[in-house]
């Protein structure tokens, strides 16, 4: 450093201009959610939180992420399992494949669902007939959670699966464990803190999202309506509070999330 | 096997009574017969067979690459031989899968389970073996009081030093009671003092428990010291297989000789009941019926025997060799090191014969002689101080005559040119 003893003016200058920076861009719109959404106080807040749609948006978002979550991150030890410990013709290109729905729109996939599925869709137009329709129900909106957040789970569990030693899973063999017993008691504690990351990051991803499900969705308030669709809704109306008082709680839980994986990584890679 | 068997009181008592001489019929615990394989085209393996006796510690040594990896994980079933069989307790494991061969393995990286603490670890093969939860139990309580790790049976791996870690995976392994222990360079991740002193440890450990084992080393020093029997590996096929004297002191490849320790390896030709070096002859011994007159041998012998004398004197039971010039004398600590310049004359060559020695040393002064190295325990220099210059005779305690195979290339530590 040149100013070992004296003041070093480019401290809190550089300092100042971070947070400067980061003001109008982040901070303050952030702030802006919880400023105006109390400014009417509490109980018009709670007011907003608590109406029948805006309860419903909520649960439906939470559920059609779980339903999201659960399948990816099961999909995403399996995929991981094959594609580090077999080696074989087209490996790579799987992996591409894999991650490609993060590079792809999210309106892009939901159209691309809605091709497929939809009515008139590929897949769609055989299944109509039986009464069954896929988009514009729940399931869509699983479906496109799954979509968009596909490579996910993967993208966390498939480096510490890699980095594992095979020498484990060898001691556990030649002990004497099945295929099963190995992967129960020996590689899928050792891929615990990776299983959860990429579970909360699955699941946060899929609660926000926004440009698929509004394709596939249908939108409809009180029954497939998603949160983020009902901050939408509520602003086209003019009802900015009932927008806000959701984008609160999103961008709350938001946080919370941020805070576990932030805080928690110690925790999820040691022990 | 017995489970008292693992009771280190009882066993202590048997092994006192019993002598080995006793057991005059051999068991195979463990056998391998004609292993082969290659990996892409590259032989790996040629030919390998071997047996380990019930009880018995073999140590297979050999430089890195000389395949002692893969006949490990074949033995153990984690690697398929190309061709030849594994044989454990009269059956033939080849072709069964790891897990159903019952052998341990001790690795390098210890392999315990991250997240299971001591006791879960030495509990696991049971566990998986759905054993009663009070005989797991009782197991367990055994084997931390066999590897004295009583008091760290709650830690987990990550809070245990390398050498405790070690022995929870002993622990582990010796838990389900193995037909054979696999140790893959055990102590090859642990620093030097730690490893002198654990493998004396697992030694002792290994002669209570009385279970075979092979261990894979490039450490000839661990190899002499634990192994009842050493099998010297050299890129995919044994050398020799024989007891630690064997191998040291009676070495039948140039490999052996150099492998073990230090050797000084003199080009001779076999002429009568004597080998020739240059202008000096010393008999075959016992060996002669393994060569023809005529060939190209080498005479190899230790450093620590060779016994030097100003006087000319030598003590009784050495061969006499020839005279040499003391060209430097170290002390490296237990004992003192000189370097020497044996006066062989070259014999004049028959006709169509190439010359034996006509020995130019790369040093400034450009000295002819052939360089050996002697070593002198501290006593033996501290009685008889020899300086550098000093003219000796060179007396030969011991040595090997050894087939001079074409191969077999001249140690690159000297600094000979031998030109014609």
């Amino acid at each position: 450093m040149r100013h070992v003893r004296g003041f070093d003016i480019m401290r809190p200058l550089s300092i100042g201009a971070l947070v400067a920076l980061m003001l109008p861009l982040i901070l303050l719109p952030l702030a802006s959610i919880f400023i105006f959404g109390t400014s009417k106080g509490l109980a018009s807040f709670w007011q907003a939180l608590t109406a029948p749609d805006a309860i419903f948006a909520l649960k439906l978002s939470m559920v059609t992420s779980f339903w999201a979550t659960i399948f990816n991150v099961l999909f995403g030890l399996f995929a991981a399992h094959v594609l580090s410990r077999y080696n074989f013709w087209g490996r790579n290109a799987l992996i591409v494949v894999i991650s490609l729905p993060t590079a792809i729109p999210t309106a892009v996939a939901g159209f691309a669902l809605l091709l497929l599925w939809g009515p008139y869709g590929t897949l769609g137009r055989l299944l109509a007939p039986q009464g069954i329709q896929v988009m514009f129900t729940a399931a869509a909106i699983i479906l496109a959670n799954i979509f968009v957040t596909f490579p996910l789970a993967f993208g966390v569990i498939k480096p510490v699966y890699d980095t594992m030693s095979a020498s484990l899973e060898e001691a556990s063999a030649t002990i004497g464990a099945t295929r099963w017993q190995t992967f129960w008691h020996v590689t899928l504690p050792s891929l615990r803190g990776a299983i959860f990351t990429g579970a909360l990051l699955t699941f946060a991803r899929a609660v926000g999202e926004f440009g698929s499900t509004i394709l596939v969705s249908g939108n409809l308030a009180g029954s497939t309506q998603t949160a983020p669709l009902y901050i939408f809704a509520k602003f086209n109306e003019g009802q900015v509070e009932a927008a806000n008082a959701i984008a609160i709680v999103l961008a709350l839980f938001s946080f919370a999330i941020f805070s576990v994986l932030f805080f928690a990584r110690d925790w999820l890679e040691d022990e | 096997m017995q489970p008292e068997e693992f009771n280190p009181e009882l066993n202590s008592e048997t092994s006192m009574a019993e002598t080995p001489e006793k057991d005059t019929a051999r068991r195979e615990a463990a056998s391998v017969r004609g292993l082969s394989k290659s990996f892409r085209g590259a032989r790996v393996l040629e030919n390998v067979s071997f047996d380990v006796a019930e009880g018995e510690t073999l140590v297979l040594l050999g430089a890195s690459g000389s395949g002692k990896t893969t006949i490990l994980r074949i033995i153990a079933g984690l690697e398929q031989p190309d061709t030849g069989s594994v044989i454990l307790h009269g059956k033939d494991v080849t072709d069964l899968p790891a897990r159903e061969r019952g052998v341990g393995v001790i690795f390098q990286s210890y392999a315990l389970f991250p997240r299971m603490s001591v006791e879960k670890n030495i509990g696991y093969g049971l566990r998986i073996r759905r054993r009663p939860r009070k005989e797991i139990k009782e197991t367990v309580d055994r084997l931390l009081t066999l590897v004295r790790l009583e008091e760290h049976r709650k830690k987990y791996p990550s809070q245990l030093s390398g050498g405790q870690q070690q022995r929870v995976a002993i622990a582990r392994t010796l838990a389900y009671k193995p037909e054979v222990l696999l140790f893959d360079e055990p102590f090859g991740a642990l620093d030097a003092q730690t490893r002198v002193h654990l493998r004396r440890e697992i030694r002792a450990l290994l002669k209570q428990v009385n279970v075979p084992s092979i261990f894979i080393t490039h450490d000839q020093e661990e190899a002499l010291e634990l192994g009842d029997r050493i099998a010297v590996l050299n890129v995919g096929h044994l050398e020799q297989t024989g007891t630690p004297d064997d191998v040291y002191n009676r070495p039948e490849t140039e490999y052996v000789a150099t492998f073990l320790g230090a050797a000084n390896l003199l080009l001779g030709v076999i002429s009568g009941d004597n080998v020739e070096i240059g202008t000096v002859a010393v008999p075959v011994g016992e060996d002669l019926k393994r060569f023809r007159d005529g060939q190209a041998v080498k005479l190899v012998f230790r450093p620590e025997d060779v016994v030097l004398s100003e006087t000319g004197a030598l003590p009784p039971g050495a061969r006499r060799l020839t005279n040499a010039i003391i060209e430097e004398v170290n002390f490296v600590g237990a004992y003192e090191r000189l370097t020497l310049r044996l006066d062989l004359t070259a014999r004049r060559p028959a006709e169509g014969e190439p010359p034996l020695y006509t020995v130019t040393i790369n040093t400034p002064e450009r000295m002819t002689g052939v360089p050996i190295i002697v070593t002198r325990p501290k006593t033996e220099a501290g009685a008889v101080r020899l300086r550098a210059g000093t003219r000796v005779a060179v007396g030969l305690m011991s040595y090997r005559v050894l087939s001079n195979y074409v191969f077999a290339t001249e140690r690159p530590s000297r600094t000979v040119s031998t030109r014609q």
